[in-house]
């Protein structure tokens, strides 16, 4: 049975996700996953810097990592807090472009549903993360409920 | 989790060349169809009455087809998103870019430059000064994030993206409010490449008028050199992107000593103790510091020395077959360039940019664009040509 699969990003834009995602589990009696992606598109964001010594380049894309691992952590914590004692809920971080990551997550998955916040992966993602919802429920055929 | 999730990649340069090679031909056809068939079409296809239009009146030239074919392959063709059968190659067109300015300083004696540089610097120095207040001013009074209002200042005074991301970790700025500052920067960067050359025209400015206010007044270098490029694609001692990159070496140059700065500054008003580690000016130097200005350098250097024959300079014997040679070169390695550096711009990022960092990059880019051109005209019988 596909699980309902919830994009949890460690702060406030994803706590009511959450907490609809896990009703949704409960109702459902389906399985519930969080999911954190870490961006891997920043090296292509900066990509128009030409002039960047390679380690002031490099050293950058270490510190956004650093903070992309310590809200993976964060993502992780919010997820096992909430959903302490809730029946086969499990947490995953994959890597990727935000957009294609969770879309492939979801339909490797097969699951029946995606919840994120209005604004989840807005405090550690690109400017394009605030369109995230939009673009998932218009690509994914499963329902997208953006909270 | 993977290591590489957000890296650049970090395999060697000679491992990287055959991957490349897909972006790479992809690139160089593009310049080959605009330098042989795009453009000499522009020069004669006839469009409101008028022989050559888009070249005589909307400016139209290799460069910034170049750069708008870049764009579209990113964000039409692609879909937003570079294919993986690309990156490399549209990634290794930095390199060209920075193979064209060191060449650049064979446009240049050391007498030139010096020349030039004492302008430069002074009109640097100023407009640096300038960015910095206003952006700490404006950062006060938005009551903007300390460590965002440090990497926004040196974004708008210095060289636009390049100085945002030396600057964040330094001042421990969170990756997502560097990503709005890049936008902006961005944003207002590419507005002003499109709008520069027309307004460069309308008010008749020289070549040095012009590179000196573009070399000021674009927030972010890649811009510069396209700005100056598409008002005057020669290549030459005295045209606007002669003048306009010795004004950005000298932003370049800065990009450590501003980092070190902004830094002393965050950290005198910060609470605690924070997890960045503090780093003397020494060590910023060896981190930060673009080797590719060592070669312009050189070149300038061997320049000087006659290695390549005469410059070309005004009122002096004509360039060598050599420097001609690398002119020819320099146009091609540009426009390459200024391809891939199109494909690096992605138009959803740009058109999510907003809040707090945007009104204040606006303010200070738009005060610095029409004051630096204010100033220029100002000083136009003190600029020095070469």
């Amino acid at each position: 049975m596909g699980a309902i699969v919830v994009a949890v990003d460690g702060t406030e834009a994803s706590a009511l996700a959450l907490a609809r995602a896990r009703e949704l589990a409960a109702q459902q009696s389906r399985p519930l996953t969080g999911v954190f992606v870490i961006d891997a598109g920043w090296a292509d964001f900066i990509g128009n810097d030409w002039q960047s010594s390679r380690n002031a380049r490099q050293g950058f894309l270490d510190y956004v990592r650093g903070d992309q691992e310590r809200h993976s952590e964060c993502a992780r914590i919010q997820f096992s807090e909430v959903c302490a004692g809730t029946p086969d809920a499990s947490f995953r971080i994959v890597a990727g472009e935000p957009l294609d990551a969770l879309a492939e997550f979801v339909e490797h998955e097969d699951a029946a549903a995606l919840v994120m916040g209005r604004d989840s992966f807005t405090a550690c993602g690109r400017p394009s993360a605030k369109r995230l919802g939009k673009l998932l429920a218009r690509r994914l055929r499963q329902p997208v409920y953006v909270i | 989790m993977s290591d590489a999730a957000v890296s650049g990649g970090g395999s060697g340069f000679l491992q990287k060349l055959p991957g490349a090679i897909p972006g790479l031909v992809l690139i160089v056809g593009t310049m080959v169809v605009i330098r042989y068939w795009i453009e000499p079409w522009m020069s004669s296809a006839v469009l409101f009455d008028q022989k050559g239009w888009l070249v005589k009146v909307v400016h139209l030239n290799y460069i910034l087809l170049g750069i708008i074919f870049g764009m579209i392959y990113r964000n039409v063709i692609f879909g937003g998103k570079l294919p993986n059968l690309f990156v490399d190659g549209f990634r290794l067109s930095r390199l060209f870019i920075k193979t064209g300015i060191i060449l650049l300083g064979s446009l240049y004696t050391v007498q030139a430059i010096v020349q030039l540089g004492a302008i430069a610097i002074f009109l640097i120095g100023g407009f640096v000064i300038l960015s910095v207040v206003m952006v700490l001013w404006l950062g006060r009074l938005f009551s903007m994030d300390r460590s965002m209002t440090g990497v926004l200042a040196n974004a708008c005074s210095i060289c636009g993206v390049s100085a945002a991301i030396a600057t964040a970790p330094a001042v421990e700025a969170k990756p997502a409010h560097v990503a709005y500052a890049v936008a902006t920067i961005l944003g207002f960067g590419i507005l002003t490449m499109f709008i520069s050359p027309f307004i460069g025209h309308a008010l008749d400015l020289t070549d040095l008028q012009y590179g000196a206010w573009v070399g000021t007044g674009i927030l972010n270098s890649g811009q510069v050199l396209a700005a100056s490029l598409a008002f005057n694609p020669n290549i030459a001692p005295g045209t606007a992107v002669s003048v306009a990159e010795i004004w950005n070496i000298m932003r370049v140059i800065s990009i450590p000593f501003a980092v070190f700065a902004v830094t002393v500054w965050y950290w005198a008003g910060a609470q605690g103790n924070g997890g960045a580690e503090r780093k003397t000016i020494g060590q910023l130097f060896v981190e930060k510091f673009p080797v590719f200005v060592l070669g312009f350098l050189v070149m300038v250097i061997l320049t000087s020395i006659g290695a390549f024959g005469d410059v070309g300079m005004k009122g002096g014997p004509a360039a060598s077959a050599t420097i001609k040679m690398l002119r020819l070169w320099m146009t091609w390695i540009f426009g390459i360039g200024l391809v891939g550096l199109g494909g690096y711009i992605d138009v959803r990022e740009l058109a999510q940019a907003g809040g707090t960092p945007l009104k204040v990059g606006l303010i200070v880019g738009v005060t610095k664009y029409v004051l630096a051109l204010l100033v220029v005209l100002a000083i136009r019988d003190y600029l020095v040509a070469i």
